[in-house]
């Protein structure tokens, strides 16, 4: 194993001494050495080298997710800071193709005059990169109107084994030809290649945003008025949260109901109406920049504070009867059937394990799965960040993980089955 | 001499015995009478029938005929309801067809949670019976969703005129049980919004049959919505009618649909059904809005004002239920009506970018005039998909061939343009030559490498999607070689 000195060394010879450099922050703990490429060539000599060599190699955004799944920090961190440009924007025909390195927040910024964005809400969207709304497939509370961006990636390229540039799909909206290698490279972490530019179709911005608010003293109620919600008209969001995630919203410390609508004025008067009818109770609307306050407060809502935090996946009417059987904080996607689950418990190793294995029982007895988003140091070796797929579907990942990275330098070990 | 030819001869009777013990005597279809029926799909051009036809009803009947075959090296083909329209369902180097239309049954509804398990030859538009009555919809409605099959649906990643606003087939199916071409049986996804793992649920989607067969899927269901507008706006000639679609998009509106006829097909569907459309307009768009019943007026509003401004000498909104079902049995009647006009038609398949619109239409209308063949055009145009449709006769050798060269040029055209060679019809046999027109040798070398993931001897479907430059296969098309 060569040291980690030598491999920057190694790295300034192929691209560069300027494009080398030492982690910072909190990418200390996904890299040993960050490399700066500034194109897909220079990715590609990278990725050659780290075959040649066997060097673990990994795209890392900001580090938040790769910092929190690697045991150990790969050995070459790729910071796409460089590569952080819109490559084309074409309003009319409502797309744009970006390089990876741009942030999610920036992303909307070229959008926002010509009034569309691309309506994925990851947390802390100025700190989430285009490329990490793939690889880690983030989203937020608007998923449940406007998808992930597995329904609006519609062309991707990026530097797979060999150092071969591929590219799947184009810049229209609608597209079938070859198959669908962006749905693989999404929510792959990594463990494929790297993703050196991305094509997404974008949505208008709607008219205006308006908040309701109501809170139950149990889970069941909540859900049960956010399922009524759902059924009544087509709401932005629909998030669910318990007491003390509320609490941190500045709320009341109850089970409360965030549902957010747009429209004309006509519609916003319906959803008013119809969240008044549904809540079967008190509810509060906020509008303006009260309601964009209080959006952005959920939307970014840092689970990181939490000893454990993971993310529960089941069928959308299961979420209420896991949830109040996980006996955990929360913040739910209402309808969607998925929720970041946490404890700020105290815990070891041992406790954290079984804590964990706890809400796994619960989520597969509902044929669901949970992923690990963040764990304390201390905790984290102890942990399985990934559930695992069935016999049959792991085996497939593990021949795809082979026949994409023969030389297994992508992001290794730390993905489903230990991929 | 037919490619299958060199593959009859393995099977032999032990085979077609197996495959009885298997699937049962009504199962098999061996005569070459019948098997005749099962020649070509939607994409007539090119003929090949198999030299056999099994008709699994289970996922285990499935399971053991696949196995059969892989312990026999023996390729297969799979076939839904044959309503596909660029050849995917053609047997190239595939002796045997496995036929899913008996796997029918609605395995389980849940509304609560919106899904609907179903049995891959369910009939697409059944989906949407099943659930109709407590108000929700399957939202991918390919034109021939009456026909169609969910699992052919799953093969081609199905669109329809629906897909403007609510996506294609990917983004409603969640899990599928999928048969491997070596028999095994994988369940991938499920239920959920998310899966564990890489998303090879949507690697299997639109893969064209190449991964092997699926015979059960989850799909999502959505909440009909409460009220739609259906207008019918009138235009000159197709150039307006394309920039009103431009016009309408860029206003920030998402319509459910936009769909374009242009004068070949008004005047063909006129003849046929007289469904009232405008008899001597150059081109019409069917525009339906849908969403919340007390703002739909505004925004129909807002629509045909910005149609108007576009050109349209007449905007029509459908008054109630039957017009709106008119105006749609006119568009989804179009193919139909189409085939009054000449003996055979191949209907195409592209892209273009929103805005190229009427710069393709125009390329389109240059190439017919070249090659003397008339072309009608029905496509979806809020999502730039166009859908030429040639006219020919198939016993006339030299326009098949215009046909098929016509078909080449428009599509080259599309690429050029920045769009793609298909927006939901697939590449199956008919589009293999111009794949390198869109990716270059690595990216096909990728897309192999994910499919013998699934399928390293590429016995499933053999010969389809990738080109092998070099090698061709004869099919019955005169002088038309399958480049594979």
């Amino acid at each position: 194993m060569t040291d980690s000195a030598e491999i920057a060394k190694q790295i300034a010879s192929l691209i560069g001494g300027d494009r080398v450099r030492a982690p910072r922050g909190i990418e200390t703990r996904a890299a040993a050495v960050i490399a700066t490429p500034a194109s897909s060539a220079e990715i590609a000599e990278i990725v050659r080298k780290c075959e040649a060599d066997r060097i673990p190699v990994a795209a890392i955004g900001a580090a938040r997710t790769m910092a929190e799944i690697r045991r150990t920090p790969v050995a070459i961190g790729i910071s796409l800071e460089r590569m952080a440009r819109v490559v084309a924007y074409e309003p009319h025909d409502m797309t744009i193709v970006a390089q990876p390195g741009i942030s999610v927040a920036d992303l909307n910024a070229a959008m926002e005059q010509s009034g569309q964005r691309l309506p994925v809400d990851p947390q802390n969207p100025q700190a989430t990169t285009a490329g990490a709304l793939i690889a880690a497939h983030h989203a937020g509370p608007l998923r449940l109107s406007e998808g992930t961006a597995r329904d609006l990636l519609i062309g991707i390229q990026y530097v797979g084994h060999g150092g071969r540039l591929i590219r799947s799909g184009g810049r229209v909206v609608k597209n079938v030809a070859g198959y669908d290698l962006m749905k693989l490279m999404n929510g792959s972490f990594g463990t494929l290649g790297i993703i050196t530019e991305a094509a997404f179709k974008v949505r208008p911005i709607p008219d205006d945003y308006t908040l309701a608010l109501a809170s139950w003293p149990d889970v069941t109620s909540a859900f049960a008025a956010a399922r009524a919600f759902s059924d009544a008209a087509p709401f932005a969001h629909l998030e669910v949260t318990s007491p003390q995630v509320s609490a941190t919203l500045g709320l009341a410390p109850a089970f409360s109901l965030l549902a957010g609508f747009s429209g004309t004025r006509a519609e916003v008067d319906y959803f008013r109406a119809t969240a008044a009818r549904c809540a079967a109770g008190p509810v509060q609307f906020l509008d303006g920049a009260d309601a964009m306050i209080r959006y952005c407060a959920l939307r970014d809502f840092d689970y990181r504070t939490a000893s454990l935090a993971a993310q529960v996946v089941v069928p959308p009417d299961e979420l209420a009867r896991v949830l109040g059987s996980c006996g955990a904080e929360f913040r739910a996607h209402g309808a969607s059937g998925i929720a970041q689950i946490m404890t700020h418990d105290a815990l070891s190793a041992d406790t954290a394990r079984a804590t964990l294995l706890r809400w796994r029982e619960r989520a597969r007895g509902a044929r669901g799965h949970v992923r690990v988003l963040h764990a304390e140091q201390e905790t984290r070796a102890a942990l399985a960040f990934f559930d695992s797929p069935n016999g049959g579907a792991l085996e497939l990942m593990r021949a795809l993980k082979a026949a994409f990275d023969p030389a297994n330098i992508f992001n290794p070990g730390c993905f489903v089955g230990g991929i | 001499m037919s490619d299958n030819g060199k593959f009859a001869r393995q099977l032999d009777s032990g085979l077609i015995d197996e495959l009885r013990a298997i699937a049962g005597d009504r199962a098999i279809v061996s005569h070459p009478s019948e098997l005749k029926v099962y020649e070509c799909d939607g994409w007539t051009i090119e003929k090949s029938a198999p030299d056999l036809l099994v008709m699994p009803r289970t996922t285990e009947e499935t399971s053991a005929i696949l196995a059969a075959l892989w312990r026999r090296n023996i390729a297969f083909v799979p076939r839904g309801a044959g309503t596909g329209l660029s050849g995917g369902a053609l047997p190239v180097g595939a002796p045997v067809m496995i036929c899913t239309s008996r796997m029918n049954r609605i395995v389980a509804i849940d509304l609560a949670s919106r899904r609907v398990e179903v049995e891959s030859g369910v009939v697409n538009l059944h989906v949407t019976n099943a659930v109709k009555d407590a108000g929700f919809f399957y939202a991918p409605d390919p034109s021939s969703q009456q026909a169609c099959t969910i699992g052919g649906n799953i093969a081609e990643n199905s669109g329809g005129p629906h897909t403007l606003k609510y996506g294609v087939t990917a983004n409603h199916v969640l899990g599928v049980t999928l048969v491997l071409p070596n028999g095994q049986v994988v369940e991938l996804g499920g239920p959920c919004e998310e899966g564990c793992g890489y998303d090879l649920v949507g690697a299997v989607v639109g893969a064209e049959g190449t991964v092997g067969i699926v015979t059960r899927a989850t799909l999502r269901i959505m909440r009909e919505p409460q009220a739609h507008r259906t207008m019918l706006a009138t235009f000159a000639d197709a150039d307006q009618a394309t920039r009103a679609v431009s016009a309408i998009i860029a206003a920030g509106i998402v319509p459910g649909a936009i769909e374009m006829m242009d004068r070949l097909i008004i005047r063909a569907v006129e003849d046929a059904f007289h469904v009232g459309l405008p008899a001597d307009a150059g081109a019409v768009l069917i525009i339906e809005l849908d969403g919340l019943a007390s703002a739909l007026d505004e925004h129909a509003a807002a629509v045909m004002s910005i149609a108007r401004g576009s050109g349209a000498s007449e905007v029509r909104l459908a008054r109630d239920e039957a017009e709106r079902a008119a105006l749609w049995k006119a568009r989804k009647r179009a193919f139909g009506a189409v085939g009054r006009l000449a003996p055979n038609y191949a209907t195409q398949d592209g892209v273009v970018p929103r805005t190229r619109l009427p710069d393709i239409l125009r390329v389109i209308t240059a190439v017919g005039i070249k090659y003397g063949l008339a072309i009608g055009n029905v496509f979806h145009a809020g999502d730039g998909n166009i859908h030429p449709i040639i006219l020919y006769d198939e016993r006339e050798p030299a326009q098949v061939r215009a046909a098929i060269e016509a078909g080449r040029e428009i599509l080259t055209a599309c690429v050029a343009m920045g769009g793609s060679l298909t927006g939901e019809h697939g590449i199956g046999v008919e589009k293999q030559g111009e794949m390198p027109l869109l990716f270059s040798p690595d990216d096909l070398i990728a897309m192999t490498e994910l499919r013998r993931v699934f399928d390293p001897r590429e016995r499933s479907n053999p010969n389809k999607v990738i080109p092998r430059p070099g090698a061709c296969v004869e099919v019955s098309a005169p002088h038309r070689q399958v480049p594979i």
